[in-house]
Parts: C-alpha cells; sequence; structure tokens
C-alpha cells in the first residue's frame, strides 16, 4: 500500500521587510531561559498569509534562527518544495556570527534546484529549492525572508512555532489577512488568548503570537508534537483549486468539492462492464460480489502513481484506468467505485489520512488533512472496506495503515465523517507452538507452527506478497535473532478473509543455540519471542504516555534435553499485570521435556505521566523473564561428585 | 591473491564453442501464444521476472554537423511471472546532456503489453505521447521514464528505442548481467576504422564474442557553417563485434562486498583514437598525459598554484605566523576539515573556481580537498592531489587512464620530510587517516610523474583492546572496571554515535550488554574529538548475582562475539573485508569469598588456515583465586575466495561459542 502525493507538509511563513542592523541577533540577547535544553533558538518568526481571492493567495515567511550546535544544523538549510500550484516567488537570506554581525547574504540565483520526485511516483511536478550557508562555526544565526504564491486556496499554512524537540522561541507572530467580506476558520492548540484583528483598506488581519517559549525534549511514548506545544491550523471556507471551487465549512461541504473532482470520471469502456456482469450479475450475496469484483480489480490493475498539477487532486477517469491497468490511491479507488457501481453496489470515495503511526485528523475542523484515498461500502447490515492500491490484501480487511480513526466518506451529498473499523486485543492475536531438540552439541533443531491474525499479521503480509522466496529466507535470516542458524524449511498459508491470518512453519537449525561448559548447559527457554527493548527510567516524565497497538502473544514451547542432564536452576514463574500489559511465564521439567509457556498482552492507551516508572517496571520485568535460562547437569558428574 | 580485473582469462569455457551466427530469435511485435506458456524459467525457479532477450547495438553514422554520432537501439522482451516482477515494467532511459543545450535525443520508442486472452494475444501500446515523462536530475543527466500499461502477471513486455548521440566519448557499455535473471544477452558495436575504443570487459563469465569486417560508406554535412552545406563522401573499413551471453543469473549482494559493481559481467568502452581519414588524434591518453591535463585544467589544477589574494587571505587567518611545517599542515588540514561541508562524495572535478569553495564554505570532495592542497602548497608544504575509486565505486584499471573510473581525491603532503595522505571531507577523520573505503588497490598522484600508489585493505589494521579487572565479594556480587580501546574506525562509529543519542544512551546500550543485575559508574569516554586517535571508554560495573550455592559468570562480560557475520550458508564471489583486524580481551576476576571454581572453559589456539591468514587463542588459568582469561583474534589477511567461505564462517563460529561460555562456581561445603 503506498500513499498518494496529497501530504502537505506544514509550512510557515512571513513579512518584514527591516533587514538586521549588525548586532540584532547578536547570540548575547538571548534569555538564558531558552539556552536551557536548546540546540537551536528560533529568535523571530513572522508569518503571514494574505488570502487574496480564492484563486490565490500568498505567503510571507520570515524567521531568524541561532544555530547553538551542530545538533541544529537540519534547522539552518533552507529548503521548499514548488509545483504548479505552488511558486516559490522570491528568497533572501543572511547569515550572522554570533555577534550578530552580517557574514553573507544570498540571492534567489543561490538556490539550488533538485528535482523532487519521490521515490514511489514514476512522476510527479514537484521540485525543491534549497539552499544552506553551511556555517561550522557555532553558534551562527541565519535569517531567511520567503514569499510563496498559492494558485489555489484549498489549504493554508499551520503554524507551529516550535517545530520539534530542543529548539525555543524567543518571538513569533502568525497574521492572516483577508478580504473583509472573507471567513477563515483556526483551531488553536495549546494557546489561550483572542487574536489581535486589524481592519485597513478593506482587509481585515488578525495576529496570534507568542513570546519566550523554552525548549522541550522528547520523551519516548508522548503524544503527537500538536498536543504538546501551540500552534494554530487554518482552512478555508469558500476555497478553489483550478476550475473548481468548494466550502470548507463542514466536513459534508468538503465532500460535495471532492465530489465535484471525480464526478463523471466513472465511466467504464464496455468490455470492462460486460466483465462486471459476466462476474457478478449470478452472485446473491452481496459480500461475495464485491470480494469477486474487487479481486478482478486488484489482478487487473497495480499503484503506479503520477502527480501533476490538479492530478494531485482529482483521480484519473476509470477509462484510462481500464486501458492502462495503473493509478495511484484516487484512480484506483474511483475505478473500484465504478465497477461497483456498474453491478449495482454504492460505495463512497473516502479520505484518510494513512499510516501505522499516523496521528489522525483533526476531526472537530474540517480542513484537507489527508494523504490517501480508499473505498467505503456501506450495506444494509454490514459494512466494507476496500484498500484499492494492493493487489494482495484480503476484500474488507484494512490493516494499521488505515484502521482504527476517522476518515472522510464522500457521495453526490457531500462528506460524512465515519470511524475506520479498529483492530484490538482479541483481533491481533499471535499464537506459537515450537517443538525443540537440544543436542548434546549445544546444538537446536526447532520445528515453529505460527498463527498470526489480523495487524500481527500485516508486516509479514507484506513481505511474503512482496518479497520473492529467495529475499523472504534472507529476511528471515536478518530477522531471527541467533548467531548461526540455518533455516532448512519455511512455510505461509495465508487465509484471506476480512480478519485476515498466516500459518507460519519453519523448521530451524541453531547451532549453539546453547551454552555448553563442560557438564552444564545453559538454555533459554523463549526461543523466538524475547522482548527486544526494554524503556530508558526517567524520574521527571512530563508528558503523556501513548501506546498504540493491542496485541496478545501466547507461546508454547517444548524442548528435549540431551540424555543424562537433570536440573540445576530453574526460572522462577513470573505474573505481572498492569494498565500497560499483563505477562506470565512459566517453566517445568517433565520427563525429559522442557515445557515453557509464555503470555504477553499490550494494551493501547493514553496514560498519565505519573505512570511512566510502572510501564518501565512492567517492561524491565518481561525483558528479564525472557532472558532467564534453564541449568542443566550432567547426572553422572553429579552423582560422582557426591 | 590478486583480483582479475581484465577476465580473458576467466573465460567460462563451455561457453566458448560459441553461438556462431545463432539468433535469439526474438524480434519486436512476434509474440504467440506459444510465449505464455511457461510457467518457471529454468534459468531461476524463483524469478519474478525473467529477460527472454536483451538485444542492443551502436553505431557510428556521419551527422549534419560536420561530424560523427552514436546510433544506440536498445530492444528488450521480458516476461513478467508474478506481481513482484512489476518493477520490470518500470523503465528509465539515460540521456547525456552537456549543459549548453546539446543533449542525446530518445528518437524512436516503441513499447507494447502482450497478454494472453481466450486463448488470443492481446496488445496494449504505450501511449508515448501522454506516458513518457522527463525528469532532469542534474546538468549532465536527464532521465525519460514511463511503465507499460495493461501489465498483469504473465504478461510480456517489449521495448524497442534509439538514442542518437552527438557524445562519441559515450559510447554505451553493456550489462550482460543485472537485477532479473536473462536468457539472452546480446550487444553489437561496429567500429569505422578511423576511431577506436578500447573495450573493458569484466565479470566471473564472460560472453562470447565474434567480429566481422566489412567495408561502408560514411557521409558527413555540415549545416552550420554561414556558407553553403558542405558534405563529404568517403569509403571505410568497419568492425562489427557481436557479444552474446546465454542463461545469464543474477548476482546477490552479500556482506562483505565492494561493490557488485566489481562482479557483474559486462562491458564498457573508451575512446581510444581518431585515425585517417580525420586527423590523427590519441583520445586514450597515457597517465602522464592524463595528469598533466588535469592539472591544467580549470575544473581541477588550474588554480593550485594561482598567488590570489583569497588564498593569502584564508591561509593568514589559518596560521597566525605558524612556521613548522607538520603544524602547519595539521593546523591547514583541521581548519578544512572543520569549516566545510562536503555536499558530494562522488566527484573528482571542480563544479566552481576554488575561490567561491572557499566562500561558500561547501564543496563536493575534489573541491574541498584541492582547496586543502591550494592552502598547503601556499604555506610552502609539497603537496598533490591523489585520486582514487573507493570501494563502493569498484576498481580502478592500472593500465588505463579512465577519468569515469574514480571518483575521489583526496591529498598526499610532505612536511617534516614524512608523506601524509590527508581528506579533510570527512569530519571525522584525524590527520593523516583516511576512511578505510579509500583502501581500494590502485590510485594515482595527479603530479607531472603521476605516481601510482597502492592503498591495499590488507595494510589497514583495526587494533582493539579490552581489560577488565573484576573483584568479588562472600555474597556473590563483583565489581569491576573496564577500559577499553575500540579500533580506530569502530571509535569512529562510537563518536557519531555518543554525539547523536548522546553518553547516556550509550553506556545505557552497553548495561543492556550484560546479563544479570548491574550498575554502571563513573562512565567516561576519552578523546571524543581527538580525531587523530581512537577513543578510550572507561567505566565501573557492580554485578549482582544474589550468591546461592552456584553462581554462574560470563568471563567476556559485554564483549565477544554475539553472532556470526557470515549468515549466508555459500558464497559465489570473494569476501572482501574492509580492513585486517586484531581485537584483546583480558580479564582478571577473583574468585568469590567462600566459592570454588567448579568449572573453567577450555583453552584453545585455532588457526583460520595454513596460511595463518587468521588465529584465534583463548586461554584462560586459575592461580591463587584470581582468574585470567585472555581472548585474542587476528585476521590478517582480507580477501577471500569464494571456496575458503565456508572455513571462515566455521571459524567464526567457533569463536562466538567460545566467547559465549560461563565460569561456574560453586559453594565450598
Amino acid at each position: 500500500m503506498k500513499k498518494a502525493a496529497l501530504t502537505f507538509t506544514a509550512v510557515l511563513i512571513l513579512v518584514l521587510d527591516a533587514i538586521a542592523d549588525n548586532g540584532e541577533y547578536a547570540v548575547s540577547g538571548i534569555p538564558p531561559a531558552l539556552l536551557k535544553n536548546a540546540d537551536a533558538v528560533l529568535r523571530v518568526e513572522e508569518l503571514r498569509f494574505e488570502i487574496l481571492s480564492t484563486k490565490e493567495a500568498i505567503q510571507n515567511y520570515h524567521y531568524v534562527i541561532t544555530i547553538l550546535n551542530d545538533n541544529a544544523d537540519k534547522w539552518a538549510e533552507f529548503s521548499e518544495y514548488y509545483d504548479k500550484l505552488r511558486e516559490v516567488s522570491s528568497v533572501q537570506g543572511y547569515l550572522y556570527d554570533a555577534a550578530g554581525n552580517q557574514l553573507k547574504k544570498m540571492k534567489m540565483k543561490d538556490l539550488e534546484d533538485i528535482s523532487g520526485v519521490e521515490d514511489i511516483s514514476l512522476m510527479d511536478d514537484s521540485r525543491v529549492k534549497r539552499h544552506n550557508f553551511y556555517c561550522k562555526n557555532y553558534p551562527y544565526t541565519v535569517e531567511y525572508n520567503v514569499e510563496i504564491r498559492y494558485r489555489h486556496t484549498l489549504f493554508f499554512p499551520a503554524w507551529r512555532p516550535q517545530g520539534g524537540e530542543r529548539i525555543s522561541v524567543e518571538k513569533s507572530r502568525v497574521t492572516i489577512v483577508c478580504p473583509e467580506d472573507y471567513q477563515f476558520r483556526y483551531k488553536t492548540f495549546h494557546y489561550t488568548g483572542e487574536p489581535v484583528i486589524t481592519t485597513e483598506n478593506k482587509k481585515r488581519s488578525s495576529a496570534w503570537a507568542v513570546t519566550n517559549m523554552p525548549a522541550i525534549t522528547r520523551e519516548i511514548y508522548q503524544p503527537p508534537l500538536r498536543d504538546v506545544t501551540t500552534g494554530i491550523i487554518f482552512g478555508p471556507t469558500g476555497f478553489q483549486l483550478g476550475d473548481y471551487k468548494g466550502n470548507m465549512q463542514s466536513w459534508q461541504d468538503f465532500g460535495k468539492f471532492i465530489y465535484a473532482l471525480k464526478q463523471g470520471r466513472d465511466a467504464l469502456p464496455p468490455n470492462i462492464k460486460s466483465v462486471v456482469h459476466e462476474l457478478s450479475d449470478s452472485i446473491r450475496d452481496e459480500k461475495k460480489k464485491i470480494r469477486v469484483l474487487y479481486e478482478y480489480m486488484q489482478k487487473n490493475t497495480r499503484y503506479i502513481s503520477i502527480q501533476l498539477g490538479i492530478g494531485g487532486w482529482q483521480p484519473f477517469d476509470a477509462n484510462s484506468v481500464a486501458t492502462k491497468s495503473y493509478g495511484d490511491c484516487k484512480a484506483l479507488s474511483n475505478y473500484m467505485y465504478s465497477i461497483l457501481k456498474e453491478a449495482g453496489i454504492r460505495s463512497s470515495y473516502t479520505m484518510v489520512i494513512a499510516g501505522r503511526n499516523a496521528n489522525g485528523i483533526t476531526e472537530d475542523f474540517p480542513s484537507q488533512q489527508f494523504n490517501h484515498v480508499i473505498l467505503f461500502v456501506p450495506m444494509k447490515e454490514d459494512t466494507m472496506w476496500l484498500e484499492c492500491t494492493s493487489q494482495t490484501i484480503p476484500a474488507g480487511y484494512l490493516g494499521g495503515f488505515t484502521a482504527n480513526r476517522y476518515a472522510l466518506a464522500v457521495d453526490e451529498t457531500g462528506g460524512t465523517l465515519v470511524r475506520t473499523p479498529k483492530y484490538g486485543l482479541k483481533e491481533n492475536l499471535q499464537l506459537k507452538k515450537i517443538n525443540a531438540v537440544l543436542g548434546e552439541d549445544a546444538a537446536l533443531h526447532v520445528k515453529v507452527q505460527s498463527t498470526y491474525d489480523a495487524m500481527q499479521q500485516d508486516e509479514l503480509h507484506m513481505l511474503i506478497n512482496g518479497l520473492s522466496r529467495e529475499k523472504l529466507k534472507e529476511y528471515l535470516h536478518d530477522q531471527l535473532d541467533f548467531a548461526t542458524y540455518d533455516i532448512s524449511s519455511f512455510n505461509y498459508e495465508q487465509n484471506k478473509s476480512s480478519l485476515p491470518a498466516i500459518d507460519e512453519s519453519l523448521d530451524i537449525t541453531v547451532s549453539n543455540y546453547a551454552t555448553i561448559t563442560g557438564k552444564r548447559i545453559f538454555v533459554v527457554p523463549n526461543i523466538l519471542t524475547r522482548l527486544h527493548s526494554k524503556l530508558p527510567a526517567d524520574t521527571e516524565r512530563k508528558y503523556d504516555i501513548e501506546q498504540g497497538f493491542e496485541y496478545r502473544d501466547i507461546d508454547t514451547v517444548e524442548i528435549e534435553i540431551p540424555k543424562g542432564y537433570g536440573p540445576e536452576a530453574m526460572p522462577q514463574d513470573i505474573a505481572t499485570a498492569g494498565k500497560f500489559g499483563k505477562y506470565t511465564c512459566s517453566v517445568r521439567l517433565k520427563d525429559n521435556r522442557l515445557i515453557y509457556y509464555r503470555s504477553f498482552e499490550q494494551y493501547e492507551g493514553r496514560f498519565p505521566a505519573k505512570d511512566y516508572n510502572d510501564m518501565v517496571k512492567f517492561y524491565e520485568t518481561v525483558y528479564k523473564a525472557d532472558r532467564n535460562k534453564v541449568v542443566l547437569i550432567k547426572n553422572e558428574s553429579q552423582l560422582k561428585e557426591n | 591473491m590478486k583480483r582479475k580485473l581484465l577476465i580473458p582469462a576467466c573465460i567460462c569455457l563451455a561457453q566458448l564453442t560459441g553461438y556462431g551466427q545463432e539468433k535469439s530469435g526474438v524480434s519486436f511485435g512476434k509474440v504467440t501464444p506459444e510465449d505464455f506458456k511457461p510457467a518457471v524459467y529454468s534459468i531461476d525457479s524463483n524469478a519474478s521476472a525473467v529477460i527472454i532477450a536483451d538485444i542492443g547495438s551502436t553505431e557510428i553514422e556521419g551527422n549534419s554537423k560536420g561530424w560523427f554520432s552514436l546510433e544506440h537501439k536498445h530492444y528488450r522482451r521480458t516476461r513478467i511471472l508474478n506481481k513482484n516482477g512489476y518493477d520490470a515494467a518500470d523503465v528509465t532511459i539515460p540521456l547525456y546532456t552537456n549543459g549548453e543545450g546539446g543533449e542525446e535525443e530518445l528518437e524512436v520508442l516503441k513499447a507494447t503489453t502482450y497478454n494472453l486472452e481466450n486463448g488470443r494475444v492481446v496488445e496494449t501500446k504505450l501511449d508515448v505521447k501522454n506516458s513518457l515523462f522527463r525528469d532532469k536530475i542534474n546538468k549532465n543527466f536527464v532521465r525519460k521514464k514511463f511503465t507499460f500499461p495493461a501489465l498483469k502477471e504473465g504478461s510480456i513486455i517489449e521495448y524497442e528505442y534509439q538514442v542518437k548521440s552527438d557524445f562519441l566519448f559515450n559510447l554505451q557499455p553493456w550489462e550482460f548481467q543485472g537485477a532479473w535473471p536473462c536468457l539472452w544477452s546480446e550487444y553489437k558495436v561496429t567500429i569505422p576504422e578511423f576511431i577506436s575504443y578500447v573495450f573493458l570487459l569484466q565479470g566471473y563469465q564472460a560472453p562470447v564474442k565474434e567480429r566481422k569486417d566489412t567495408r561502408r560508406s560514411f557521409t558527413v554535412q555540415d549545416n552550420s557553417g554561414v556558407n553553403a552545406t558542405s558534405k563529404f563522401t568517403f569509403s571505410a573499413g568497419v568492425s562489427t563485434y557481436r557479444w552474446v551471453m546465454k542463461n545469464v543469473p543474477v548476482l546477490k549482494e552479500e556482506s562483505f562486498t565492494s561493490t557488485l559493481r566489481n562482479h557483474i559481467s559486462k562491458i564498457e568502452f573508451q575512446l581510444a583514437e581518431y585515425r585517417e581519414p580525420l586527423l590523427s588524434e590519441r583520445k586514450i591518453k597515457t597517465w602522464e598525459q592524463f595528469t598533466e591535463e588535469l592539472l591544467e585544467a580549470d575544473d581541477f589544477g588550474a588554480a593550485l598554484d594561482e598567488d590570489n589574494y583569497w588564498v593569502s587571505e584564508l591561509a593568514g587567518t589559518i596560521l597566525h605566523g605558524e612556521t613548522g611545517e607538520l603544524d602547519k599542515a595539521r593546523r591547514i588540514y583541521t581548519f578544512v576539515r572543520d569549516n566545510f561541508t562536503c555536499t558530494g562524495y562522488n566527484d573528482v572535478l571542480l563544479t566552481a573556481p576554488l575561490k567561491n569553495i572557499a566562500k561558500s564554505r561547501k564543496g563536493n570532495v575534489a573541491e574541498i580537498n584541492l582547496l586543502l592542497v591550494a592552502l598547503l602548497r601556499y604555506a610552502g608544504l609539497s603537496s598533490d592531489p591523489v585520486m582514487l575509486s573507493t570501494r563502493d565505486h569498484g576498481y580502478t584499471y592500472a593500465d588505463y587512464p579512465l577519468l569515469d573510473k574514480f571518483n575521489y581525491v583526496i591529498v598526499r603532503t610532505e612536511a617534516d620530510e614524512e608523506e601524509y595522505y590527508l581528506d579533510a571531507s570527512q569530519p571525522w577523520l584525524g590527520f593523516g587517516k583516511l576512511g578505510y573505503e579509500c583502501y581500494n588497490g590502485h590510485a594515482r598522484v595527479i603530479n607531472p610523474d603521476a605516481t601510482p600508489v597502492e592503498f591495499s585493505a590488507d595494510s589497514l589494521l583495526e587494533k582493539s583492546l579490552t581489560s577488565a579487572f573484576v573483584t568479588s565479594d562472600d555474597n556473590g556480587n563483583f565489581s569491576g572496571t573496564i577500559q577499553q580501546t575500540p579500533g580506530y574506525y569502530e571509535s569512529s562509529r562510537l563518536r557519531s554515535l555518543i554525539k547523536e543519542k548522546g553518553m547516556d544512551h550509550f553506556f545505557a546500550e552497553i548495561k543492556k550488554g550484560f546479563s544479570g543485575d548491574v550498575q554502571l559508574s563513573d562512565n567516561y569516554v576519552d578523546s571524543m574529538n581527538q580525531y587523530d586517535d581512537p577513543v578510550n571508554i572507561r567505566y565501573k560495573f557492580e554485578l549482582k548475582t544474589g550468591g546461592g550455592d552456584i553462581i554462574y559468570f560470563n568471563p567476556m562480560l559485554t564483549e565477544g562475539y554475539k553472532e556470526n557475520p557470515f549468515k549466508s550458508t555459500t558464497r559465489l564471489y570473494p569476501v572482501e573485508m574492509p580492513y585486517a583486524t586484531d581485537e584483546t580481551y583480558l580479564l582478571q576476576v577473583e574468585v568469590p569469598g567462600g566459592y570454588e571454581v567448579d568449572e573453567l572453559p577450555k583453552e584453545t589456539v585455532v588457526k583460520l588456515n595454513e596460511n595463518n591468514d587468521g588465529i584465534f587463542e583463548y586461554r584462560i588459568s586459575e592461580n591463587n583465586g584470581i582468574i585470567s582469561l585472555r581472548s585474542r583474534l587476528r585476521i590478517s589477511h582480507t580477501f577471500f575466495l569464494p571456496d575458503e567461505y565456508a572455513t571462515l564462517r566455521e571459524f567464526f563460529d567457533l569463536v562466538m561459542k567460545k566467547h559465549n561460555e560461563q565460569i561456574v562456581f560453586k559453594k565450598k561445603k
């Protein structure tokens, strides 16, 4: 699954013709509190966005940033993309030393101009203007003045002075200017107070500002940036993209616009129409009908991204997908929509923000926040979701890429927010049954039968469908945590239901799995599912903890041990449970077999910062228990010594 | 062991019987239902796509600009077996552009997808007008891209294009071996007697070659003059060379490989000479001519000796009146390294005058190191640029001075009668050090003598020492001090890790390496910013075992091999390690009071092979309640042939096994 080029990085902006006098940006002028935990200080930021008409807007962005050390070099680089709808019309830049003396300046012609075509894309028209003073004498300060012209008003820049961790802000201001009779919309995050509004020459300006924001430091599992620092997102009411006009006051209105973009692009050529009827007319069950048609679409198309001009927003028509057999998420979803329509099934073209770790949209603020399109099929008693860019995913399953979040379903009446399905603890199950034989040479011969359900199978699904057998074996080789081993056989069976499962059988020989020292053998009974990492302890946790993805793993392991050995030390049973998860494990020696059982559950949710140490403890316990060793000793020698 | 660069000797004999005039039997548009029959191809049963035929040709023709052009044709038919082979349907055609309006022209392009539907072959043609895209990558490189329509599992796709080039030096190379297995790969080059090229052939399997000589006529027109068009026709001998390779497998990238480019089957061409009736001109040079031209070129050496104000100004701010040769060299090197940013590590020429580089504080590796030469010379130090090819760029030919075989420039300087090689483009390098990527064999000093130099990986030694002193108490708790000096390159890696993630993170990772309940203290890393030397790591640890009747103690603590660096069970081409290694680990540990040693790992000494290319020593003993361990692993050779691979893998397996053994202490009764 790949996403379309709908993403637009929130870009900053603004004004100010005044060029700094020597000394204005001296590092000595930075309030000491802003140096704490900071690699960079945003000295001045002015983002001014003026809506000239619904056809065009102009963004002026002026910023001055002091780079305190080389960790902050990334903030010193100027980089803006441009395409047919967005022009970088002017750029000036200046470099200052620590005392605030101007060392260098740059003009438009000094900009580098590079191709912005992304790897996943066959072609798009984006290019990038870039500049860097490459200063290495820290601290230093760069200043840029940028003007960007928008040939649309579909979305506005966002304001978020603190663009990441370890950067503090001296002063930052955003101003939105528009004709007196125009209404724009906004939503603030961590901002108190009302904008300063002034009206002059029939233009209304609204300004928001902050001063002296100390640097923040990232914490593991913290909520997204928008939830921890000040920001405002803006959106239009009336807007225009090319010849298409729209209104963004409600999701319904925005949906109308999206619908208009795709309206009339659903005509199928006659040969495809007849295929649709041939395949589906005789099927009664609606779900089955959808599945058959979806599988036909999967088999006869592939994902190719071409984003040119308005084509970044408007799908290729169904007819061109039918002839070329390829398209991006928009084109393929629209194609599937057209196929279902031909079969008499209503569906909705649905916009979503994709990505396993995507933070989801701000659902109470209608605006262009999406980067992907899927298809939603409402039925009488049920619903079905179709990811049209994958040729292998089962009908009705979405996976972690788009599951459990708000999406905008679009039809002729406009847009409606709907929620994609959630896969939880019950669904995301991994079962492993392991039978192993430990040789006296410390080698372990392992037979594994595993089942991965729902989101636990997402990655594996991509691998087994996307890699040749050879590459898959290489992947397994990298993945398994053993020193030297050979995979003698491996096999996968896919159960392609709307709650998919993959059965895996592995046959592995691990040389030196156990450690033998004279008469003893040390062996870890958890062969395959040791927790990978521990969390760092932190006594001053500030932010809430966000843990995503619920799942459950259950392992049953039997290891036959070499004859003549008995237990010298056996790990204790462990059981621990809390709000972050639940874990139990135990190991017994029964005849000449070690029987190991492990169950692990991870819960999703947002937890208060004060719980962090419990979280650390929980994972620490699991990490240790997963590595506990059984010590076996040769019986004869014991006898002899006694 | 020497690597074979030009491989006539490596020719796979079985293929020498040749294909004579045998043809691929494949041509554009002739696709039958039969062609869809194979579900797998015996050449590679795992293949997702197979190239049925890959056929190219290049001819030289007179043009209308008073000179000659190359006409390159490329035809390829591919069978797509499953979805993972869809990448084979994305086609990129690279075109050279000289940055002054001259650009190779894509003259003809045809592409068709064939699918078998109800026993019938259905064609879908590429809509060239709307589906061919142009993406400008840089000033010398444009790519045209398209993807095939109507692609399905099982499709056959074909394309054919022709590129006309006015750049005679750019006679297209041919790769017989690529990302997909290929049943038939053929390249035909027709060269008139008045132009000659050097052929450079490489690979572990070689194509069969034929040659045919004929005569033909050439017509050259000149429409560019102010006067009437002039036109010449003459006849000349031409030689047609044809190389064919059948059933070419895919070469897989493994660990410890310089680059696959060194190993695939491939032919390249180098413009060597113009002959009668053209004005005779040798285009391929001697090494001395090669360096002389470079030294005079505006985009290389011309500015090196200019006594410009900017050099004196810059040098003045660096030297501050320093007079000692070595001190001057160090100052200049450190200044350039610390104040300039390298923006490209694959360059041998200047893209801007040195003066601008000095001003903009950035440049590619050639620019930065040529600036270094200029400054060193200004300071009176005899210095020259050295051109080389990094490991990932492939080998260079000691016999032919070919500029595009090089991708990197370093500096040789002399100070206090010692010779030093410098590279100011890598911010982490010390004075007199080079990255291991530079140790790739033959390199050339760009001086009038074109002095050859050899950077061999065998000569580079990565040496590390770790020592641990551990005491214990009567409760089975251990406390110890660890001192570690990693090798030079490992030190560089650690420096950047610590810089990026912080010291705490670094020691937290070390802590994770211990098994059991452990606390670290007095953490210290020395020489963090002294790039000439390795770092020095020191810390103390407290390890609680909780006592009990038996204590298991891992004597390697956090050290030792935990996985075998050689994962694959077999290997098809040589192992090329970046450097030789010598790793020593020393431990002294006190037997806890009230305990005695129940088991000690056995001592062992193992040689990798009879040539003494590697040795592993593991010595352990107990004396007066103190256990001493010494583990030393030395690999003094960096190049191993495929048939030595199994031995190498087993050797590391043994090291690892030994490194995992435990000491067992038992409570005295």
